[in-house]
């Protein structure tokens, strides 16, 4: 290399004490408002079905969020990525928040009769279609696949995070080699996990409808989420000096890229899913969207097509905005905003389809989980550096340049 | 060989500027960047490949030809969408499975298509606007050794219009940048 | 003459450096003649002319075959009702999706700065572009009538009528068309370098106005690559998408139809991954034979076969989730009828197609997990033959079981492929070929400019322009050895 790049050494790549306050503060803030949540939720008189509704979309939400920055390390391993090094590690961070994530599923469980039609036995019974789907949609069976997608992902989690953190004390090249060995594989399981995973907690709270095409939905929306949460984040870390030198605009410019990528193959993938049932035009197909399109739920509707697709395309269509942090983070945060929207606009018209505002205990809900959630990601990373050190490839990811 | 013939076309034998060749990448890299900053203004590099930085030597200013590719598409989404519109839904209105005559859904891959179409023909029509083709002779194009350009060799060419041109010193200053030849060009 | 190739392995990755792309360390010369040799000599080898001399009788057949449907009629072939759509539209999905490697390679591949693509591009786009006029033939044909194939487009005429936009067939001539023209353009603003390299190195007058015309007075300007290169990209950006577009407007001929089997929301994406398999697989069918017979293995290194064989290892497990989705929602769905199709393909009269479409798609691939396999290009060849037949089948058994066999009992019924469907797709596989082994003699097949910009002489890693990883550094041996002296 003939130019000078930034020693990481340098920089200010440890959570430190600004972390230990913030895990403190957010944890304190999700737990207050999940209390809240659960308060509002007796108060509504509906059994809780409202709150454990409000929980299921935000926890789904988190959950897209951690999921998609599995992908993202996984990809990045498969790929032999080298620009992306300076900013893995904080995608790691994100992915490692799994296993807790697990802890945070067990409302959902005990909420399994509020949220889910066919989990009562007598509904089955009455109904044919779900006496027809109930070797898959039954409790036990839906438990066991949970803990099936648990133990993946915490696996996932550990052959990469793990080895990416054995790599910074050893900065042993054969890590990065092991790494790209298992993301295939890893990769093939992460896709079936997250297609049944979505099946599981989002399509069956109307066990009558079915997509093929769902999983791949709600994985191009978290893959959405991810990457604008990957830009605010970024943003924010080094507003507030981490890393100041290490990530520069070329990095964010990627981001951009990517971010505007996956917004394109998320309207790709929802017009697919919604011009074919809406040509087609069979009763047991259209009805799922015939509930997002009336009552007002075609404001919300409308909303996603706008503010999840045209608004951020036009913003992010040209190089400039892309190489702009402000205008970048502004949009990333946006994009974080209507993708709760997005699965709020999934489970909610199951539960409410005559009323499309959000209740009080939506919002608190989601202020809660991902209080608790960021919380325990800046606890994970509180003693690990911010950066993958000693990567291989992070000279390369250094000297970036978009040419 | 048809050099014989190459050179014997009829033409007014007056100089069109100086051609010097360069070995390297570096070398033109540096050599550009100096008749950029000694004050040339019509010179051009000459490489097989593209040449990562030469922008930036050469002082090029970003072209336009994004805002021609919006232009296009543009004009293709709407096109796409007027021609579908008026065509279903008012010139020749016809109930077909119980589609609305214009649905938004259904028009949306056409319009696609002649989004992109539009676009990359504004693309390539502006590249060929801008770069002059089809310009099949150029002057630089008679000289024997330039027909390594596209090979494996590097040249600079600087214009004898050139405000700054001076016969000798310009000769001087593209051998002092290193070149492993300097020819002179006939118009 | 160029020099001699250099056999070594650049599959192993080693972490800390990028391994180079091109073997041997020639310099551009090297590049120049080596490519241009192909088309240059004199003569073809002896092997160009006998695999010419084959693809051009089946070409014969093709247009014979042509003939006796303009004749006769569709009645040639063996359609019928239900099966009113079977090979016709069987060859066009299929040469269409082989169609779609180029432009991956070349839009997509180029947006994810993958490299390696200078060395394939050229060979996938001429490809691509080829197959794509295949694939044009059987729509034009299918009417049987095709001197009113111009009520496709929306030009006015003497019935004051104006076509259907509302139909899926209509986008597609829209999309295929689109994608042609747009792939056209790419593959040959691409080319212009090279043609005029072509030019400069013409010895004979008519080829120094061939390719002085088709290279439009190129000559290297540093503004002309400065516009060239930003068009370049740009187009990518706009194929990207169109690539995506094209098969997935292919899917919707079936998908908006209520026909079980073809109504389904996963066809899109479904379609597009299978078509870049598909188009993967072809693009390797046949670049290996000319990789090998031509002694490029310097430029189309092992590594370039190693990650072409991991995206097709890639695309082809998509596609085994598309088939394990389907079949999931068809039994998840409740209907029955949806149910019965899925069996119907597995145990039905069609079995034999369907598990030839399992064994070539989805079991012979698996191989591929294997560096080894990956790696020796006499077992990829064979894989990728299997995909490209395993390709076909998977447009037979969607398109005729589902129409074989529909809601109604009383209206099932079988197909048989005629002499003539047979005859007209082995002679669009003649047609295919024939163009290739033509433009193989005419054009450059690998991209000079493109390959050369990828060496160290290119200078990338000169000025402000470095940290895309220098793709030349020493070739990492296994690691197992490599690692030990570790250098950190």
């Amino acid at each position: 290399m003939d130019t000078q790049l930034p020693d990481i050494f340098q920089e200010k790549r440890l959570l430190g004490e600004a972390g230990d306050t913030f895990w403190r503060r957010a944890l304190a803030v999700g737990l207050i408002a999940l209390a809240a949540s659960v308060a509002l939720g007796f108060a509504a008189g509906d059994h809780g079905r409202s709150f454990f509704f409000a929980y299921a979309v935000s926890f789904a939400y988190v959950l897209s969020l951690s999921l998609g920055a599995l992908f993202f390390v996984v990809l990045q391993h498969l790929t032999r990525a080298g620009w992306s090094v300076v900013v893995r590690r904080v995608a790691e961070g994100v992915a490692a928040t799994l296993p807790v994530l697990a802890l945070l599923f067990v409302p959902i469980l005990i909420g399994l009769h509020q949220l889910y039609h066919w989990s009562h036995a007598e509904a089955v019974a009455a109904d044919h279609l779900l006496h027809g789907k109930s070797p898959y949609l039954n409790v036990p069976f839906f438990v066991v696949r949970w803990v099936l997608y648990a133990v993946t992902w915490g696996l996932t989690v550990r052959a990469f995070v793990g080895r990416s953190l054995a790599q910074d004390a050893s900065g042993a090249p054969e890590l990065s080699l092991e790494m790209q060995k298992r993301a295939a594989p890893a990769m093939l399981l992460f896709g079936l996990t997250l297609t049944f995973a979505s099946i599981d907690l989002l399509m069956s709270l109307d066990a009558h409808w079915f997509s093929t095409i769902f999983g791949v939905y709600f994985f191009a929306g978290s893959v959405v989420g991810f990457f604008a949460l990957l830009a605010v984040l970024m943003l924010m870390l080094q507003r507030a000096g981490y890393l100041r030198h290490a990530v520069t605009v070329e990095h964010y410019h990627d981001i951009g890229k990517l971010l505007f990528a996956f917004i394109v193959f998320w309207a790709y993938i929802g017009f697919s899913q919604y011009m074919l049932y809406w040509y087609a035009n069979i009763p047991e197909e259209t009805g799922w969207f015939l509930r997002r399109q009336t009552n007002g739920w075609g404001w919300v509707s409308l909303l996603l097509l706008f503010g999840h697709f045209v608004l951020p395309f036009v913003a992010l269509l040209s190089r400039a905005p892309k190489r702009n942090r402000k205008v970048l983070g502004a949009v990333a945060a946006w994009m974080l905003v209507v993708h709760w929207v997005d699965l709020y606009w999934i489970a909610l018209p199951e539960l409410r389809p005559q009323d499309p505002l959000p209740h009080l205990v939506d919002l608190t809900t989601a202020v809660g989980l991902v209080g608790v959630w960021l919380a325990s990601a800046a606890f994970i990373m509180r003693k690990r550096s911010l950066v993958a050190e000693r990567d291989p490839r992070l000279a390369e990811s250094l000297g970036f340049e978009n040419a | 060989m048809s050099d014989a013939k190459l050179t014997a076309v009829e033409a007014p034998p007056a100089r069109w500027g100086l051609l010097a060749e360069f070995e390297s990448v570096e070398k033109l890299l540096a050599a550009a960047e100096a008749v950029r900053k000694a004050g040339y203004t019509k010179f051009d590099a000459h490489s097989p490949i593209p040449v990562h930085g030469l922008d930036e030597a050469m002082g090029i200013r970003p072209t336009r030809l994004p805002l021609v590719v919006l232009l296009g598409g543009a004009a293709g989404c709407a096109g796409g969408l007027l021609l579908q519109w008026w065509t279903n839904a008012v010139d020749y209105p016809f109930m077909i499975s119980g589609k609305p005559l214009f649905g938004l859904p259904a028009a949306i891959p056409v319009v696609f298509e002649s989004t992109v179409l539009l676009a990359a023909l504004g693309a390539v029509g502006g590249l060929f606007v801008a770069n002059g083709w089809p310009q099949l002779f150029h002057p630089v194009l008679r000289s024997e050794r330039f027909r390594a350009a596209t090979d494996d060799t590097f040249f600079i060419s600087i214009e004898a219009a050139d405000p700054r041109f001076e016969d000798g010193a310009t000769r001087a200053l593209l051998e002092s940048l290193g070149s492993r030849a300097v020819e002179e060009v006939e118009r | 003459m160029a020099t001699a190739p250099v056999l070594l392995d650049n599959s192993h990755e080693d972490p800390r450096r990028r391994a180079p792309l091109v073997l041997g360390e020639p310099d551009f010369g090297a590049i120049t003649e080596q490519v241009c040799a192909i088309v240059e000599k004199p003569k073809p080898p002896r092997a160009w002319y006998v695999a010419f001399g084959i693809s051009l009788t089946l070409t014969g057949v093709l247009f014979a075959m042509i003939g006796l449907l303009f004749l006769q009629g569709t009645g040639v072939w063996g359609l019928n009702m239900p099966v009113a759509w079977a090979f016709d539209i069987t060859n066009f999905v299929f040469w269409v999706g082989i169609g779609h490697a180029g432009t991956l390679i070349s839009a997509i591949l180029f947006l994810f700065r993958q490299r390696w693509r200078t060395a394939i591009n050229r060979f996938a786009e001429t490809m691509t572009i080829f197959a794509v006029m295949c694939a044009g033939i059987f729509p034009t044909i299918h009417t049987g009538r095709p001197w009113l194939d111009f009520y496709l487009l929306p030009i006015p005429n003497q019935m004051g009528m104006w076509p259907n936009f509302r139909s899926p067939l209509l986008w597609d001539v829209f999309a295929v068309s689109t994608y042609f023209t747009v792939s056209l353009l790419f593959w040959f603003v691409g080319m212009v370098p090279d043609l005029a390299t072509l030019r400069d190195r013409a010895e004979s007058r008519w080829k120094q106005i061939l390719y002085g015309i088709l290279a439009l007075g190129w000559r290297g300007s540093g503004r002309h690559w400065h516009r060239y290169e930003r068009v370049y990209l740009l187009l990518a950006a706009l194929a990207t998408p169109l690539v995506l577009s094209v098969h997935s407007v292919v899917s919707f001929d079936f998908a908006v139809a209520q026909l079980p089997g073809w109504h389904t929301t996963i066809f899109p994406p479904y379609f597009v991954a299978g078509a870049i398999f598909g188009g993967f697989a072809m693009v390797l069918t046949l670049l290996i034979p000319m990789r090998a017979y031509f002694k490029l293995e310097n430029i189309v290194t092992t590594r370039h076969l190693d990650n072409m064989a991991k995206i097709i290892l890639a695309t082809g497990t998509m596609v085994g989730y598309a088939y394990a989705m389907e079949f999931f929602m068809a039994w998840y769905s409740g209907n029955p009828t949806e149910t019965f199709v899925f069996v119907n393909r597995a145990l039905g009269p069609y079995a034999w197609a369907y598990w030839t479409m399992v064994f070539c798609n989805v079991v012979v691939p698996q191989v591929l997990w294997l560096r080894k396999a990956r790696t020796t290009p006499l077992a990829l060849f064979v894989v990728a033959m299997i995909v490209n037949v395993g390709m076909w089948f998977e447009r037979f058994v969607i398109i005729v079981t589902s129409l074989s066999r529909d809601f109604l009992p009383s209206s099932w019924g079988m197909f048989t492929p005629t002499w003539v469907d047979l005859l007209t797709l082995f002679g669009s596989i003649g047609l295919f070929l024939t163009l290739f082994l033509l433009f193989m003699r005419l054009f450059p097949l690998f991209a000079m400019a493109e390959v050369k910009s990828v060496m160290p002489q290119g200078g990338l890693d000169i000025g402000p322009h470095h940290g895309h990883g220098q793709y030349w550094g020493e070739i990492p041996r296994q690691h197992e050895t490599q690692f030990a002296e570790d250098d950190r």
